[in-house]
């Protein structure tokens, strides 16, 4: 039997008087769920896309404090001139690398949240990463992340759930999509192809076939391949047709925008995209890295956004950035930082309020020490749950927490 | 549901009586990649323990450094003169492209002769076990880009994995791919760099928790001045630092390999390492430490002896457990290496073959994601790599493209043909002999020889109808697909 792939197929089969119960046994679950429940309203969907910094983006060389004396002093050789950085405020600048951002800016479509963080600060990566991913004080451990709970809240049942609920495009799926619940996400890679598949009736037949006492990591296989059968056939269909309204570079990370344009633009109802560029480690020698890391993502974002004015799509997509930390005020002796603590987060889109939010870092600190944070991540995460994606905020991040100013 | 085991019980040995042909293929699957009938057999008659002597040896297998490398090294030497005699950036710029090429292709070279070694049946489960070492010490090339280091560092694990642990980790404290990923190049007393005192006492030793912030700090003091220089490693004088430290309370001038025994000394250290087996043998989410302890008491009374810990992990009665079986997905190596050996392949001896699905799956041979290696578990799971994996069956179901192949692949094929490896996919000989079965005992042979979990009648019987409800002249044809569907299943992706 050849399945349904999308919601519109499913429907009419299920009208042409092929029982919706009774082809609910092998339709993947969501399908069945999502016909069932009731119809999406298609106006005002809003799209979150998290771009993370992996490895610790070092906030003090991006957005620049050059009228600090102690800027310099910790930082002899990695420290930027005023004459190099682009003006931000009178004592603040971006790295020279971030023109295309430094112009977004201007624009207003670009605000910066300054030196954001958390409480008794992690320095290990992982760890700090799950605190971030799931959204938890520094000394409790959630499960869940929180757009995982964004989705329990949010698309649970709902309508289009055919297509991804959340799209990663990183080689591992982001911590913050567990939710308590399963979710449907789905996973992009570059080199996705075609090729012919012959056995795929066969595979969709065994893998729904009745399976008694199929539970845990089986159960999860059986569902996860039916899903990806079905997402997988219409997904690919979209992006071997897109063309983007604007050019992009051709780095690997713009490349990912460039497909989470075409995913958006094809009216996908998938509400949250999370894209990873990494390498931010800067243990040793950064001045380089991180300035190419720098053009990367400053290029790649503002290719994002023009792409998505363009296509008139730019009230529709809320671009934020994030890194496990930041690192050391004060340079090693290999020429790079050491894994530190707060540091600035983008955000981006139209009509952005700003140009900064929060205060900015305090570097009058002990000989090693680091930064304390001023804003905490987790009012970032209300601010864009409350008044970007409307859902409860306090809820989902389980205490309430100030909001800020970036969305008006 | 079974009785849960208490930590008592859980470490006691496996009872003879309970070895039985499904205890031999649950650890052929699980300490290997596949669970050969032959192998089973053999595993029946032995008996546990001597198996396990057999699996894990007290001595490791050796694994010389391919050919290719040893010529990339030549002719490396060979640039590094003509790097100091560049005179324009221009010509630097072309002798730095030249051997970042090189290391590339030795890099490739090493991991597809390591991929080969670990598919011979006879030595996968000390190979996994490398494996695994190396999940814990992890070293990644998009940093160390030196495939001699990478090499080295794997050899380290390979000769000293079956010894006491502290001796293995002071060894990899002086590997040169260890000294370059964890910045102890750039350690010097002015400015010790934390990063190896931090992921030595949170990734290899203890764990999160065991240790404060001014541990590593010391530790890190320790640690200063170690580097590796062409012939060797080298404490540099200058750089160390031979003052006092102290390190989880106790003072003194420790040195590096002081240090190190510190922190097997702590209690955690007994646990620490066999929860990350666990981790990595038998479940996602492994009981808490404390749990471990009687194995940690066992292993702590044998020096801390790794081949010891092997023995009583894969002995144990934990092991065995119904809780454990048949529910652990494969990781993409475990993958394509159970493919290539239920399938009785030949590793294809070519980077698009082998190196290349595998970075789709979401496994970079030398380039675990992070620090911390690979989480494995259901997160080797998303859409893109179960489509990656499909198409990795499929590939081996299919004969090969040889046409498509550029003139040094097919230098490659021709070599291991002409040293006796030649079954690089299943061919439509074999696919005959498999249809010969007929509809039934083909469906038979696909699920209980290849899957681990007891399917349904009715599950036997969607795979004989795939057969049979074709003409018979498309019947060998529907048995590669069927073979095919089975191998993409999620049956198979349990071990």
């Amino acid at each position: 039997m050849l399945l349904p792939s999308t919601r519109r197929e499913f429907l009419r089969h299920s009208t042409r008087g092929i029982g919706l119960l009774a082809f609910s046994r092998f339709a993947p679950r969501f399908l069945v769920q999502s016909t069932l429940a009731a119809p999406a309203p298609e106006k005002d969907r809003r799209i979150l896309v998290l771009v993370q910094l992996a490895g610790g983006n070092d906030g003090l060389n991006t957005v620049v404090p050059f009228a600090d004396p102690a800027y310099h002093s910790l930082r002899p050789t990695l420290a930027l001139k005023q004459s190099a950085v682009l003006p931000v405020s009178d004592h603040l600048g971006l790295h020279p690398a971030c023109a295309p951002l430094h112009a977004l800016l201007q624009e207003g479509r670009l605000g910066i949240v300054q030196n954001v963080g958390y409480p008794n600060p992690n320095r290990s990566h992982f760890r700090s990463t799950e605190i971030w991913e799931t959204a938890s004080a520094a000394d409790e451990s959630l499960s869940s992340g929180w757009i995982g709970r964004y989705l329990d809240n949010a698309c649970a049942g709902a309508p289009g759930a055919t297509d991804p609920d959340a799209i990663h495009i990183s080689a591992e799926v982001p911590q913050s999509f567990g939710g308590t619940q399963p979710h449907h996400t789905f996973s992009l890679a570059p080199g996705a192809g075609r090729a012919n598949r012959t056995e795929t009736p066969l595979l969709e037949s065994l893998a729904s076939s009745d399976h008694p006492g199929a539970e845990g990591n089986h159960s999860f296989l059986r569902a996860t391949l039916m899903d990806a059968l079905v997402a997988e056939k219409k997904i690919l269909r979209i992006l071997d047709t897109a063309k983007p309204a604007t050019p992009y570079p051709q780095s690997n990370f713009a490349q990912s925008l460039r497909n989470v344009s075409a995913l958006i633009a094809a009216g996908l109802p998938t509400r949250v995209y999370f894209v990873s560029l990494g390498g931010f480690d800067t243990h040793a020698n950064q001045a380089n890295a991180h300035a190419n890391l720098l053009r990367q993502l400053s290029e790649g974002l503002a290719a994002f956004q023009a792409d998505l004015s363009a296509r008139h799509l730019d009230d529709q997509v809320l671009t934020m950035t994030f890194s496990e930390f930041g690192r050391r005020p004060i340079e090693n002796e290999s020429r790079g930082t050491d894994h530190g603590t707060a540091a600035p987060l983008f955000v981006m889109g139209r009509g952005i309020k700003g140009p900064l939010h929060g205060t900015p870092p305090d570097l009058r600190v002990e000989k090693n020490a680091d930064i304390r944070f001023g804003t905490d991540f987790r009012s970032v995460y209300a601010t864009v749950l409350d008044r970007w994606l409307d859902t409860p905020a306090d809820t989902i991040l389980g205490a309430r927490h100030e909001r800020l100013g970036f969305l008006g | 549901m079974n009785a849960p085991l208490t930590p008592a019980q859980a470490w006691q040995p496996l009872p003879a009586s309970a070895w039985d042909s499904a205890a031999a293929r649950h650890l052929l699957r699980r300490a290997g990649w596949a669970a050969r009938p032959e192998d089973v057999a053999r595993a029946v008659a032995e008996g546990l323990p001597a198996t396990l002597d057999r699996l894990f040896p007290a001595t490791p297998p050796a694994f010389p450094r391919p050919v290719f490398m040893i010529k990339a090294e030549e002719r490396l030497a060979l640039l590094r003169p003509k790097k100091r005699a560049a005179t324009t950036p221009e010509e630097r710029r072309i002798v730095d492209r030249d051997e970042r090429e090189l290391e590339r292709l030795a890099s490739i070279e090493f991991s597809l002769k390591w991929l080969q070694a670990a598919a011979d049946p006879d030595r996968s489960a000390y190979e996994k076990w490398v494996l695994f070492l190396a999940d814990v010490y992890v070293v990644a090339f998009e940093k160390v880009r030196r495939a001699d280091y990478h090499y080295l560092h794997r050899d380290l694990l390979r000769t000293l994995g079956a010894g006491p642990a502290p001796a293995l980790t002071k060894a990899i404290s002086r590997s040169p791919a260890m000294i370059d990923y964890l910045d102890l190049s750039r350690s010097s007393k002015r400015a010790p760099n934390e990063n190896f005192a931090r992921e030595l006492f949170e990734l290899f030793v203890l764990g999160e928790g065991h240790y404060t912030e001014t541990d590593i700090k010391q530790a890190a003091r320790a640690f200063a001045g170690y580097r590796y220089y062409k012939n060797g490693f080298r404490l540099e004088v200058r750089a160390s630092d031979t003052g006092p430290k102290t390190v989880f309370g106790q003072s003194g001038a420790w040195t590096g390999d002081e240090v190190i025994d510190l922190a097997y000394a702590q209690t955690a250290a007994t646990t620490f390492l066999p929860r990350e087996m666990a981790r990595f043998y038998l479940t996602e989410t492994p009981p808490p430490p404390e749990f471990f302890a009687p194995l940690g008491a066992k292993w702590r009374a044998s020096n801390l002896e790794l081949r010891s810990l092997c023995h009583a992990f894969f002995g144990s009665t934990l092991f065995y457990h119904p809780d454990y079986r048949a529910n652990y997905i494969k990781s993409p190596v475990h993958y394509l290496l159970g493919l290539i050996q239920d399938l009785r392949l030949d590793l294809t001896p070519l980077p698009r073959a082998t190196l290349q699905p595998l970075r789709q799956m979401g496994q970079n041979l030398l380039e675990p994601p992070n620090v911390r290696g690979w989480v494995g578990g259901r997160l080797w799971i998303n859409s893109s790599t179960l489509a990656a994996r499909r198409q990795l069956a499929r590939t081996l179901c299919n004969p090969l493209e040889e046409e498509t192949l550029n003139a040094d692949e097919r230098l490659e094929l021709t070599a291991a043909r002409d040293a006796g490896r030649s079954r690089f996919t299943v061919d439509d000989d074999r696919i005959r002999d498999l249809a010969s079965l007929g509809p039934r005992g083909v469906a038979d042979r696909l699920c209980d020889f290849f899957l681990p979990v007891a399917v349904t009648p009715a599950y036997r019987a969607t795979v004989v109808d795939s057969i049979e409800a074709a003409p018979r002249a498309e019947h060998e044809e529907r048995v590669r697909r069927a073979t095919i569907a089975v191998l993409q299943s999620p049956e198979y992706q349990l071990c």
